[in-house]
């Protein structure tokens, strides 16, 4: 783990009309950590992910990729400096093939123009070939490779989980926000899951992820953020933050917050 | 071997068409004609419906503004026929992008209506245009000039519109299988996640518009000289929802299906008419209703279900 953050949130906050959905956040996600967003319903975690990917601009505060501020960009801007991520409810592109879904992840890597396309031009295809393979990979390493055949339609709300994965990894990107991404998995496929996020990490890239489940995200995680009512409450390693008493009350509840003497299981 | 079979594919497909050219009568040459205008048209609006999921209605609009360019520059003002084309074209693709980059902000019902009125304003101008643009009554009596001496005329001027059908259909396809028209497809599903990817959504959005229209005024512009004649009527609102159906039966998003749904919506009011009189619009209206529920990939689908074509 670097000691320079590959992104800095200061300070931000976001009102939507009288409510502060997000309020005076700030926290640093470095290359190669898993940071977990946590806290109950209506905290803030989603917006704090759209704010950062730039579906809305922040009211105050700031955001840096890389030293670079970002807070204010547009979406696509933001994704083609590296950010990635998928949504809490699945997002496909109904219409196109598994492959081709997973291809338009890698736009930002072969976005040619008009008329390189049209002639052909050597470096359109090399970069296309480079996507179909690296897309290829990508099914593989997710595990859907025996859905390749199949309408993206008709894959299960797991597999559409892990199709967001893979779609939002496709940009190799150096960030990737993960919001629930073991919402609604089996426990294979939250095993497998798990693992697919732990070797992403591995490879440098920095993972925020908001999860709801505790024996999941307790092993996973580096650190995580609480937030309750758009302000953050904790931030620490997961050994601390189910020992936090603050966080116990706002969050875990006592029930739950014993979690960290029960062995894990993920 | 697979360059040199998609090579031999469309070298037959295109010598077959135009040797149809050669072998039909005077009637039939002008069905056949306005069919490939119609094929032309419908593979762009296609990619700009089908694929894109740009519900525009200005279509017919941008053949209107190419056909009635290419006349006035050529012939009512004399310029070059060279320098014509050039500034036909240019004008349908400056207007298209002039005319994308409000209303690519719109969706849906919005972007239709903008367009629609777009259509209303042109038919406006071209009715209302005096000498200039002929009226109502539009515009006759001119003929394509030679080119650098050579005088294209009887089948030699289809297998023009067959080239036009066959460049059209090569461009869009090539852009289809590219990240650009991956990204169209992506914005037609889903633009909150496309943009997400790192798609720049209006961005694509404008040029799939601007293009696809400059397609259109390039048609209109082959359009022009088929009969040597060209009014307000024909690029009104009925043919545009006509191409629209098409689109729909032939199954939208797929090239195939543009030019099976416009072949097949073109010719069939010939079998129709006698036996419906003008009621072959109702017939087509049941149509494209019976194809979004029952067959929303269109003709184009079945098509793709022959098992030959599976194993492929
Ligand atoms: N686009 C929006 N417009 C108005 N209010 C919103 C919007 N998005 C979220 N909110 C509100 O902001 C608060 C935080 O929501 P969210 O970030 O989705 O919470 P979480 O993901 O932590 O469950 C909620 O009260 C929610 O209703
Ligand atoms: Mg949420």
């Amino acid at each position: 783990m670097s000691a320079i953050p590959l992104v800095s949130i200061s300070r931000l906050t976001k009102h939507f009309g009288g409510l502060t959905a997000v309020q005076d956040l700030t926290f640093d996600l470095h290359p190669g950590e898993i940071l977990a967003l946590i806290g109950p319903n209506g905290a803030g975690k989603t917006t704090t992910f759209n704010l950062v990917a730039g579906v809305f601009a922040p009211g105050e505060g700031s955001i840096a990729l890389g030293g670079e501020r970002i807070d204010g960009l547009p979406v696509h801007a933001i994704a083609a400096r590296g950010l990635m991520r998928t949504f809490q409810h699945n997002m496909p592109f109904a219409g196109m093939s598994l492959t081709d879904n997973i291809l338009v992840g890698c736009h930002t890597r072969c976005s040619d123009s008009l008329f390189d396309i049209l002639i052909g031009r050597r470096r359109v295809r090399r970069r296309e070939t480079a996507a179909r393979l690296r897309a290829a990979e990508l099914i593989k390493f997710v595990g859907l490779q025996d859905r390749i055949d199949d309408d993206v339609s008709a894959l299960s709300f797991g597999e559409g989980r892990l199709l967001e994965l893979a779609r939002a990894l496709a940009g190799e990107p150096r960030v990737i926000l993960l919001d629930e991404p073991a919402a609604g998995l089996t426990q294979p496929e939250m095993t497998r899951l798990g693992a697919i996020i732990r070797d992403i990490a591995a490879r440098g890239v920095a993972v925020l992820l908001i999860e709801h489940d505790m024996h999941f995200l307790l092993p996973l995680a580096h650190r995580v953020v609480v937030l309750n009512f758009g302000r953050k409450i904790a931030e620490g390693t997961p050994e601390a933050i189910v020992r936090d008493r603050q966080v116990i009350e706002a969050y875990l509840g006592e029930a739950v917050g014993d979690l960290a003497m029960r062995p894990a299981s993920a | 071997m697979r360059l040199l079979r998609d090579a031999l594919i469309w070298f037959a497909a295109i010598a077959a068409a135009s040797a149809l050219a050669f072998w039909l009568g005077g009637y039939a040459t002008d069905v056949y004609r306005k069919m490939l205008i119609w094929v032309a048209l419908a593979l762009s609006y296609n990619f700009l419906f089908g694929i894109a999921g740009q519900v525009a209605f200005s279509h017919f609009a941008f053949a209107g503004v190419g056909a009635y360019a290419i006349v006035i520059f050529a012939h009512q003002l004399g310029l070059p026929f060279g320098l014509a084309f050039i500034l036909a074209l240019a004008l349908s693709a400056a207007l298209a992008f002039v005319v994308a980059l409000p209303s690519t902000r719109l969706e849906g019902f919005y972007l239709a209506l903008a367009t629609l009125a777009f259509s209303q304003l042109v038919l406006v101008v071209i009715s209302e245009g005096g000498d200039l643009t002929g009226g109502t009554g539009g515009i006759a009596n001119y003929r394509l000039p030679h080119v650098f001496d050579v005088t294209i005329s009887g089948p030699w001027y289809t297998v023009v519109l067959v080239l036009l059908v066959a460049s059209t259909l090569w461009m869009l396809r090539r852009l289809d299988r590219s990240a650009f028209g991956r990204a169209c497809r992506a914005i037609r599903d889903n633009a909150v996640a496309a943009a997400a990817m790192g798609i720049d959504v209006r961005r694509i959005k404008v040029l799939a518009f601007t293009l696809t229209s400059t397609l259109a005024g390039l048609a209109g512009i082959a359009y022009a000289y088929i009969d040597n004649v060209i009014n307000p009527p024909v690029f009104g609102l009925e043919n545009i929802f006509l191409l629209l159906f098409m689109i729909i039966v032939g199954g939208a998003g797929s090239h195939i299906g543009a030019i099976i749904g416009a072949v097949f919506l073109y010719l069939a009011p010939f079998v129709l008419e006698p036996i419906v009189g003008h009621g072959f619009m109702v017939v087509f209206g049941v149509l494209v209703v019976l194809t979004i529920l029952f067959q929303p990939s269109g003709l184009a689908g079945l098509v793709n279900r022959w098992p030959a074509r599976r194993a492929t």
